[in-house]
């Protein structure tokens, strides 16, 4: 225990470098900044039209898998380059503890960034509407999404060193290119998790929005919740089964 | 009892007809050896397989034959066996955010180390780091970086410390703090193995040398013993006299002698029994009155041993 929490802390210790906080922590007000202007350009247009725009062309396909990406693919990847990869596998600490932990450590700086770029939104949004319960359930879409996105690009990492290159044909081609067109796939693309856990909990009238912005194929907050869960579990086991494996040097 | 230079006594580690080859590229081949408390010098020049070598030992790379053992188990499978072993490796292999103090006790922490304060503090004063201990490692220069590493891997008082060209980027101080470290962990029994390509840094902190060119074993012991048994290649005197060139005469007319140079005013023999020229030298001096003031060996050096190694 005190090993896998000392793992976390100084992975995320590693992950907030300073410029990477200031330039993550502007991209995650781009919605918000973006949801502003468009108060004063498109005033005629509902608010809740608005925020659900940026929600579901911005923050979820956009900002969320960006920043995790380049947050995830850093946590092991960088170890590997670094050479301090052998410093963590030389420990009498079973390798699923080193998976587990460098997994943990990315989740909480992807998902922390990215619930604070869903709360500057929703706050923007209750402060012209009035309305506050969006916040809870942005908050928890985006961080159902950088579990997600972190199960699958923390191994990334590890394997290649074109890991943000990899991620973002994913991102762009297979999420929002192939997964568009065939919606029977959705349950594999992470920013519609995320969505789904959104909608799952968002009143019932922003669901109904939600159709409109490519939301039909949304699945339940249950099937989100059990989605991220399983993909999280595999990847926890697929990254210790390859630190077990695979040559580390 | 064992015969085979390569092997010891009570061994704790050791590697049985291990080879490693990456695709096409054999780095290390049909190495058998073993390692066991003191201090072993792992030679070879720039890309002999030492460091290949070293992480098939720790079990970061598995060799793709024959196998390794460390305190009877293969690493790899068993992680317990690591609370037992400390890697320096050559690489820069820190975290740069980290203080080297936090850098330590991140290493007591994941080793299990039950007081890690203590054994933080300990280390940091084993190598010397007391006064900076609390800068970040970024700023560090890189012999002060091997510092921390090496403190890093002593944290956890590990019986077996692997050291991959530890002495890198350290000026000549810390050099000597380092060379008197390793060889005190040795008497004190653990069992510490160094990679060098500098000769003269193995010369100095091993009892004991293995030596690997080409990714094979070219030979092991201590510098004598390796020197003694390359009965192919003839010894070199440097001998030092007022008649120089009546000796080189007269020696040549011994049949230990199997030849003999003049260099400005020196004179080289070689011969294939070293002893026996020794004791022949100054009976043949006397016979033609020369005085002898000087007599050495040219070639007994690790490093004239090295390079008849390398050439072979």
């Amino acid at each position: 225990m005190r090993a896998a929490w000392a793992i976390t802390s100084t992975t995320v210790k590693q992950l907030l470098g300073v410029r990477r906080m200031i330039v993550f922590g502007l991209a995650e007000l781009a919605p918000a900044g973006v949801f502003l202007l468009m108060t004063q350009t498109l005033a005629q247009e509902a608010a809740l039209d608005r925020l659900l725009g940026m929600v579901a062309a911005l923050y979820f396909p956009l900002l969320v898998p960006i920043v995790t990406l380049i947050v995830a693919a850093s946590a092991l990847g960088d170890e590997r380059r670094d050479g301090t990869l052998s410093f963590l596998v030389l420990r009498p600490i079973p390798r699923s503890v080193i998976a587990l932990s460098k997994f943990g450590g990315a989740v909480i700086v992807a998902a922390g960034l990215n619930i604070f770029g869903a709360v500057a939104l929703t706050v923007v949004y209750g402060i012209e509407s009035g309305s506050w319960s969006l916040v809870v359930p942005l908050a928890v879409g985006g961080a159902f999404a950088s579990i997600v996105y972190t199960s699958l690009f923390v191994p990334l990492g590890f394997f290649t060193d074109r890991a943000v290159l990899a991620g973002l044909a994913f991102v762009f081609i297979f999420e929002n290119a192939v997964v568009s067109a065939l919606s029977g796939l959705s349950s594999l693309s992470p920013w519609r998790i995320g969505l789904s856990a959104f909608a799952g909990l968002a009143p019932g009238e922003v669901k109904a929005e939600l159709a409109e912005f490519g939301g039909a194929s949304l699945s339940s907050f249950g099937a989100s919740l059990f989605w991220t869960f399983l993909i999280a579990v595999l990847s926890i086991g697929a990254t210790t089964m390859v630190l077990r494996r695979r040559d580390l040097a | 009892m064992t015969t085979n230079p390569a092997l010891v006594e009570s061994p704790t580690v050791e590697l049985d007809d291990a080879s490693k080859w990456f695709g096409q590229k054999v780095a290390v081949s049909n190495v058998t050896c073993s390692f066991g408390p003191g201090v072993t010098g792992l030679l070879g020049p720039n890309g002999a397989g030492k460091t290949t070598m070293l992480r098939m030992l720790t079990g970061l790379i598995r060799p793709s034959q024959g196998s390794v053992r460390v305190l009877g188990v293969w690493p790899r499978t068993s992680p317990s066996v690591y609370t037992d072993v400390g890697l320096v490796p050559e690489e820069a292999a820190v975290y740069p955010s980290l203080t080297a103090r936090e850098y330590v006790r991140y290493a007591a922490t994941l080793s299990g180390v039950a007081d890690v304060d203590e054994a933080t503090a300990r280390a940091i004063d084993t190598v010397a780091l007391v006064e900076p201990a609390d800068r970040k490692l970024a700023g560090y220069s890189k012999g002060m970086r091997q510092r921390a590493k090496v403190a890093a891997a002593l944290v956890s008082d590990p019986q077996i410390l692997l050291l991959d060209e530890p002495l890198n980027g350290t000026d000549p101080v810390q050099r000597l703090h380092l060379i008197s470290l390793f060889q005190r962990l040795g008497a004190e029994g653990r069992t510490v193995i160094v990679s060098s390509h500098i000769l003269d840094e193995v010369d100095r902190m091993s009892d004991r040398v293995i030596a690997i060119v080409d990714g094979r074993l070219a030979a092991a012991g201590d510098v004598a013993a390796i020197r003694e048994a390359m009965t192919d290649i003839p010894y070199r005197v440097r001998i030092e006299s007022d008649s120089t060139r009546v000796l080189a005469a007269r020696l040549l007319e011994e049949a230990l002698v199997h030849g003999v140079s003049v260099d400005d005013g020196i004179l080289h023999v070689e011969t294939g029994d070293l002893a026996a020229l020794g004791l022949r030298v100054p009976v043949v001096a006397r016979e033609v009155d020369a005085r002898i003031t000087s007599f050495q060996p040219e070639d007994a050096s690790l490093e004239s041993v090295f390079r008849y190694l390398v050439r072979r």
